[in-house]
C-alpha cells in the first residue's frame, strides 16, 4: 500500500466541514451551528468538524443566494479548497434563489458558477435534514477519493 | 461539584441525549412544515396559490388543447411558508411533516409535485368546466334547498338556471302546501 492510499484511508473518517455564507439571511447558518453545537444533533459523530481555513476543508456547505457583492469572494474561497471537495447547497437560496430569485442583486443560483453535489432544500432545513445531506456528501466524497464504490 | 455529579448520574441512567438519526429513529414536532402536497380532487385551478406563493414555486399552465391544466410545485424553491395552504379557498394544499428533502444535485429538477387536471363537459350544454367539489357546493347552497348533487356537473351558466328553477319549484310546492293546509 502506498503512503498516499494509507493517508487517505486514515483520514476517511473525518471529512472536515467549511461554511461559506454567500449572502444568507443567517437562518441556515444558525441551523448549521445547531447541527454541530447541540448534543441532540451532533454532526461530530461522523468525524466532521467545522474548520476555520478553507485549505483544511473536505465538504463545503454554502448558504445564501450568492449576492453580487459576495460572488467573487465566494468563488475565491471555494477555489482555495483543495480537491476532492464536495459542495453542499444548504437551503433553497443557493439551489434556486428561493424568495430572492431574480432579484436585482442576486447572481445565483450557485450552480451557475460552482458544481454542486448535494442539495438540501428548506427555509431553513432541519438539523436532521442537514445531517442527512452531510452523510450523503460523505459518501460522494469517499467515491471521489476512490475508497468506496 | 454536586451539580456535576447530578448530571453524571442522569447520563448514566438515561443515556446520551443525542438523537440516533441517521442510524436510528428521529422525531418530527407536530407543527413542522415539510413537503407541500396538492389534492387534485379539490384543486380548481383558481391560481390563488400562484399569487400568494412567496417564492414563485407554484405554477399553473393550461394544456395546449385547453382540455385542462397542470399544477406544479417545485420543492427546491418552496420556502415552506404555507401561504398556499392558508389562502387556498378549496383547502387543496396541505403541508406534510415529511422533511426528508436532501438529494444529489442531479435530481434538482425532479423534486416536483405535478398534477394534470382535466376538464369535464357540462351535462347540459357541453362546455368544458372543472366541476366544483361537493363539500364546496354544499357550503355554497347551504341556505337554499337546492340539491348539490344535481347541479354538480353543470357549467356556471346552466347551474344558475337549474338552481333558480329548483328554488322556484320548491317555493311553488311550499305555496301549494300552504294553500291546501
Amino acid at each position: 500500500m502506498s503512503l498516499d492510499t494509507m493517508l487517505k484511508k486514515l483520514s476517511v473518517s473525518s471529512p472536515w466541514l467549511f461554511r461559506i455564507n454567500a449572502g444568507s439571511c443567517n437562518g441556515c447558518d444558525v441551523e448549521l451551528a445547531t447541527t454541530a453545537c447541540i448534543p441532540r444533533y451532533d454532526v461530530e459523530r461522523f468525524g466532521c468538524k467545522y474548520c476555520g481555513s478553507p485549505r483544511h476543508a473536505d465538504i463545503v456547505l454554502i448558504t445564501g443566494p450568492l449576492t453580487a457583492r459576495m460572488r467573487d469572494r465566494v468563488l475565491r474561497v471555494w477555489h482555495d479548497i483543495p480537491e476532492p471537495k464536495v459542495t453542499v447547497a444548504v437551503g433553497v437560496c443557493p439551489i434556486s434563489g428561493g424568495v430572492f430569485r431574480e432579484g436585482y442583486s442576486i447572481r445565483g443560483p450557485i450552480d451557475r458558477y460552482i458544481p454542486v453535489d448535494v442539495n438540501v432544500p428548506g427555509c431553513p432545513p432541519r438539523p436532521q435534514a442537514i445531517l442527512e445531506s452531510v452523510v450523503l456528501a460523505r459518501s460522494i466524497w469517499l467515491k471521489k477519493l476512490g475508497l468506496e464504490k | 461539584m454536586a451539580g456535576f455529579l447530578k448530571v453524571l448520574f442522569r447520563n448514566l441512567l438515561e443515556g446520551p441525549c443525542t438523537d440516533p438519526y441517521p442510524f436510528g429513529k428521529t422525531f418530527s414536532p407536530p407543527s413542522i412544515r415539510g413537503k407541500v402536497l396538492i389534492n387534485p380532487e379539490l384543486c380548481m385551478g383558481c391560481g390563488m396559490c400562484v399569487y400568494s406563493c412567496t417564492a414563485k414555486a407554484i405554477n399553473i399552465t393550461p394544456l395546449s388543447d385547453a382540455s385542462g391544466y397542470t399544477i406544479t410545485v417545485w420543492r427546491n424553491t418552496c420556502c415552506l411558508c404555507a401561504s398556499c395552504k392558508h389562502y387556498c379557498p378549496m383547502g387543496a394544499m396541505s403541508i406534510s411533516d415529511d422533511w426528508h428533502l436532501a438529494h444529489a444535485a442531479d435530481e434538482k429538477y425532479a423534486l416536483v409535485e405535478r398534477h394534470t387536471i382535466k376538464f369535464t363537459p357540462c351535462s347540459n350544454c357541453g362546455a368544458m368546466i372543472r366541476p366544483l367539489p361537493l363539500p364546496m357546493l354544499k357550503r355554497l347552497y347551504a341556505a337554499s334547498d337546492v340539491d348539490p348533487e344535481k347541479i354538480r356537473s353543470l357549467c356556471p351558466k346552466c347551474r344558475q338556471i337549474e338552481a333558480a328553477s329548483q328554488i322556484v319549484q320548491n317555493s311553488g310546492a311550499d305555496a301549494a302546501k300552504a294553500e291546501n293546509s
